[in-house]
């Protein structure tokens, strides 16, 4: 039933406003000093550990390693930007039998033997080439750029609101020979050439 | 008295036979659903793109070592949930947070298959959830789960979503698109330090995606026992670079459920339409903007009475967050809402049946500032200010005096959490706050947290919280017609208080493998000044009766919560709730129901789901409950709402990655069950349902 009396204007009398102003204006004149570094150093601890959980939740086939102590090497495609973020998230960690080691390199030819390669943004111009490469292999490729995994690249980390995310191109994945898990493509969204 | 109504204001009669019986239907009123005028959380509730809970109660930790192992510990979800510019520095796992916290992920709540937020609330183990009809649920948590529950705070981005009438929310008005939440974090235990009054027993934060975050097209349907049908469609796409935007429309109709003793339909089916959009920058700029707002407009039947009761409303909320310095961020937020309920009320006595209406303007400003000072201290401070606007169209038998009633609520707060050891933490704070009915009144607390060893933490906390006098409390009028002394049935009172709680929390939360995770929450709560529904001045009468602050009393309990992922495709979880509670009156004085009528809560609570991803791209999910016997009074005499088990299964197939084919069933195990209402003709039962639902996006 119909209600009468709507559409009152609300009185405003909004006294806090200039209290509310005057703290915002107090902020402001904070030093700007020391923004933005920290930003770049904690994303890539976070994406240190997102690899350290991806080498739990991929599966690789036994001809991806030599032996079955083998190590299991991360390989570093172009300027690191990871400092010692990745080395102090995988150092000791031994998953399957494989103790995680990390090779650095410029070239994905010297890379061929890894289980798992991150292509660094400094080399994401020569996806094609380093997917004509790798793309063949039992190696996990992980791109830094949203597009890498459609591009044909098995995973990529994007931004959202501040925020993480991966994209899987999980045919190319199976083409590899490589076994994602369920709960990692539940997370990720699920993307194709 | 009906305890289920629509806005629960449903004073008294009706209940079997003469009117003598009046003053205890009053009581029955469901607990006399009561409640109180809006206070000020919102200071504490940060922006939707960051954890309400976790800012304040982390700690920091600056060393990077510390942050590669912090996160190297985390799951994938908690990894997901960092921002990767984080306020703090630090990594900020739920796990690390002082507090009952449980989070409800949209994953959890599209595989429950919860068709209402109320539905989907029962997945946090440490709420009670008690559905009183297709429209009326009773949601708390620690107890005094009474159709006039209100000691919960709920937040919707922000929002504050519980009614000044009564200090209760009306769930049946809180509809968001479920496909949109993000997540809701629920916190049992008083929050009222950055959330102020009503964050006595808990609060709840329903927090949505982000625009970036739903992109191009969403369409569900569903049709069944209940939900009747349901559609949903939603849009989102670009405004410029970096500004995203969405747009969505929802409709469903609800079926009615059953009368408990012949099984009969009840006269409660309803319905809604519901629209809205957001808007949300994103890129790598200091500033953040988000301005959101919905519509809503629906119609519900009442159980006993031939008419529907319609209600509407709308909201349109601003967002500002900017980044001084990794060290330093502020947000700033304004909203306005109009909420419109109408309830339709008995006669009593000489006076007719009718309609009780209830307008409700909102305007409400917050500023909050998240300040790490050393390497020690992480300071969060805020303040805010609301204004409402509230106009009462009073039925003959049931009023709100004054009809219309503008107040003031402003606040203070500051917090500050201090780094004693890399494995202990303290943290301090209060909330200052001024309504028009008390004045001041503080909510400090204290919380302590000990890493004792890695991945395992203990805490400790001790807090003040206090509920302020409801709309309820102070104006309600229920006339009769005949003269005094018995001319009116149930009075507020302009000298009701505060009620006041002082909490003693302390929890361990453990990841004890990498597959096991447990929580346990335990707390003792001292209250005082509760509602009283205390005979008036003519005692040998009766009537009218009074809403006073006679009641006080102890409760206390065990909240357990454990996940175990038992194989890569097959996780379970288990949670317990148990409550014991010694409300009595205090010495002295008296009470209509001897300290029963505001309390309705199960002692045991038993939770247990299975998800498993089977082959073929099939999720299969299944959800059992026990929820124990209750005694209720808000009737003649006190009674009990028998002990059930249910349960709730879930088939979906992903056909394609845009496809989602799914049926689910809900409380299956009976023809109908009673969770809650006083034992007589209209005490209503939930009936088994089942309903089939296609999901498709692009």
């Amino acid at each position: 039933m119909a209600i009468l009396g709507r559409g009152r204007l609300i009185p405003l009398s909004l006294q806090p406003v200039p209290f509310l102003l005057l703290a915002l204006f107090v902020c402001l004149f904070e030093p700007e000093a020391a923004r933005a570094q920290s930003g770049g150093a904690r994303e890539y601890q976070i994406k240190a550990a997102f690899l350290f959980n991806f080498v739990q939740f991929v599966k690789w086939p036994g001809a991806a390693f030599t032996s079955s102590d083998a190590p299991f090497n991360i390989g570093i495609l172009g300027d690191d930007p990871f400092g010692s973020a990745l080395d102090d998230t995988i150092q000791g960690e031994v998953i399957n039998g494989h103790r995680l080691t990390i090779t650095r390199s410029q070239s994905a030819g010297e890379l061929e033997g890894c289980q798992m390669v991150f292509v660094c943004r400094s080399a994401e111009s020569d996806t094609g080439a380093i997917l004509a490469q790798l793309g063949s292999r039992p190696v996990l490729t992980v791109g830094d750029t949203k597009n890498f995994a459609r591009d044909g690249g098995d995973i990529d980390f994007y931004l959202l609101d501040g925020k993480i995310r991966f994209e899987i191109n999980a045919q190319a994945a199976r083409r590899q020979g490589l076994n994602i898990s369920s709960q990692l493509l539940a997370l990720g969204k699920i993307v194709s050439p | 008295m009906n305890q289920r109504s629509r806005f629960k204001l449903r004073t008294g009669r009706k209940a079997a036979g003469g009117w003598m019986c009046l003053g205890f239907c009053l009581l029955a009123t469901g607990g006399l659903h009561a409640q109180q005028i809006s206070q000020g959380e919102t200071a504490g509730a940060t922006p939707s793109n960051t954890p309400p809970a976790t800012p304040a109660l982390t700690p920091a930790t600056t060393n990077s070592d510390e942050g590669t192992a912090a996160f190297k510990n985390m799951s994938l979800e908690e990894l997901m949930n960092q921002s990767v510019t984080s306020v703090s520095k630090a990594p900020e796992p739920l796990a690390d947070a002082p507090a009952a916290i449980e989070v409800i992920t949209n994953d959890q709540i599209i595989r429950s298959g919860a068709t209402s937020l109320p539905e989907a609330l029962r997945l946090a183990d440490n709420l009670q959830v008690a559905q009183g009809d297709s429209h009326d649920w009773n949601i708390t948590a620690r107890g005094f789960n009474t159709g006039l529950a209100d000691k919960l705070l709920v937040l919707i981005d922000g929002r504050t979503v519980y009614t000044p009438l009564y200090s209760g929310v009306e769930w049946d008005e809180q509809n968001p698109m479920l496909a949109d939440i993000d997540r809701i974090e629920v916190i049992s235990g008083p929050g009222g330090t950055l959330w102020g009054a009503n964050a006595v027993n808990g609060v709840i934060n329903i927090i949505s995606k982000s625009a970036e975050d739903t992109q191009g097209w969403y369409m569900e349907g569903m049709a069944g026992s209940q939900p009747r049908d349901e559609g949903a469609l939603r849009y989102g796409g670009t405004l410029a670079p970096n500004v995203y935007f969405r747009v969505y429309g929802q409709y469903f109709d609800r079926n009615n459920e059953v009368f408990a003793d012949n099984g009969a339909p009840a006269h409660d089916d309803w319905s809604e339409g519901r629209g809205g959009f957001r808007i949300d920058t994103a890129g790598s700029s200091d500033d953040k903007f988000t301005v959101q707002g919905d519509y809503y407009n629906g119609a519900a039947g009442d159980p006993t009475l031939p008419g529907t009761d319609p209600d509407s409303g709308g909201n349109i909320l601003g967002r500002w967050s900017h980044t001084f310095s990794p060290d330093s961020n502020t947000s700033l937020q304004v909203y306005y809402d109009r909420t419109n309920l109408t309830q339709q009320e008995p006669g009593i006595g000489l006076e007719r049946a009718g309609v009780l209406g209830d307008d409700l303007d909102t305007v409400d400003m917050s500023f909050q500032h998240n300040l790490q000072v050393g390497d020690w201290n992480h300071f969060v401070w805020g303040l805010g200010y609301r204004f409402t606007h509230d106009v009462a169209s009073n039925a003959p038998a049931a009023q709100l005096l004054p009809a219309t009633l503008d107040q003031n609520l402003f606040n203070v707060f500051v917090q500050d959490e201090i780094k004693l050891t890399d494995d202990l933490s303290f943290t301090l704070g209060s909330k200052l706050e001024h309504n028009d009915y008390t004045g001041f009144e503080a909510e400090p607390s204290g919380r302590l947290q000990w890493n004792f060893v890695p991945k395992q933490m203990l805490w400790a906390a001790v807090s003040r919280a206090v509920r302020t006098p409801s709309r309820l409390d102070e104006n309600l009028y229920e006339p009769t017609g005949f003269p005094k002394p018995i001319a009116s049935l149930l009075d507020g009172s302009t000298s009701f208080q505060s009620e006041v709680l002082i909490a003693y929390e302390l929890g361990y939360r453990a990841q004890l493998a990498d597959k096991v995770s447990a929580s346990i929450s335990t707390y003792y709560n001292d209250y005082s000044k509760i509602r009283s529904t205390t005979p008036g001045p003519e005692r040998d009468i009766d009537l009218p009766i009074v809403f006073q602050n006679n009641l006080e009393g102890q409760t206390y309990g065990v909240e357990m919560s454990s996940d175990y992922q038992m194989l890569d495709w097959w996780r379970w979880h288990a949670g317990y709730d148990y409550i014991q509670e010694h409300i009595h009156v205090a010495p002295g004085e008296t009470d209509y129901t001897h300290g029963l009528n505001e309390t309705a809560d199960p002692s045991n609570q038993v939770f247990l789901r299975s998800s498993m991803d089977l082959i073929q791209n099939i999720q299969f999910d299944a959800e059992g409950r026990y929820i124990d016997e209750f005694t209720i009074n808000n009737g003649p005499t006190a009674a009990t709402v028998p002990d059930y088990f249910e349960l709730n299964l879930r088939l979906a197939w992903h056909a394609t990655k845009n496809l989602v084919l799914s049926v689910a069933g809900q409380n299956l195990l009976h023809d109908y069950h009673v969770e809650y209402g006083y034992p007589n003709a209209t005490q209503e039962a939930i009936q088994r349902s089942v309903y089939g639902k296609i999901t498709w996006q692009f």
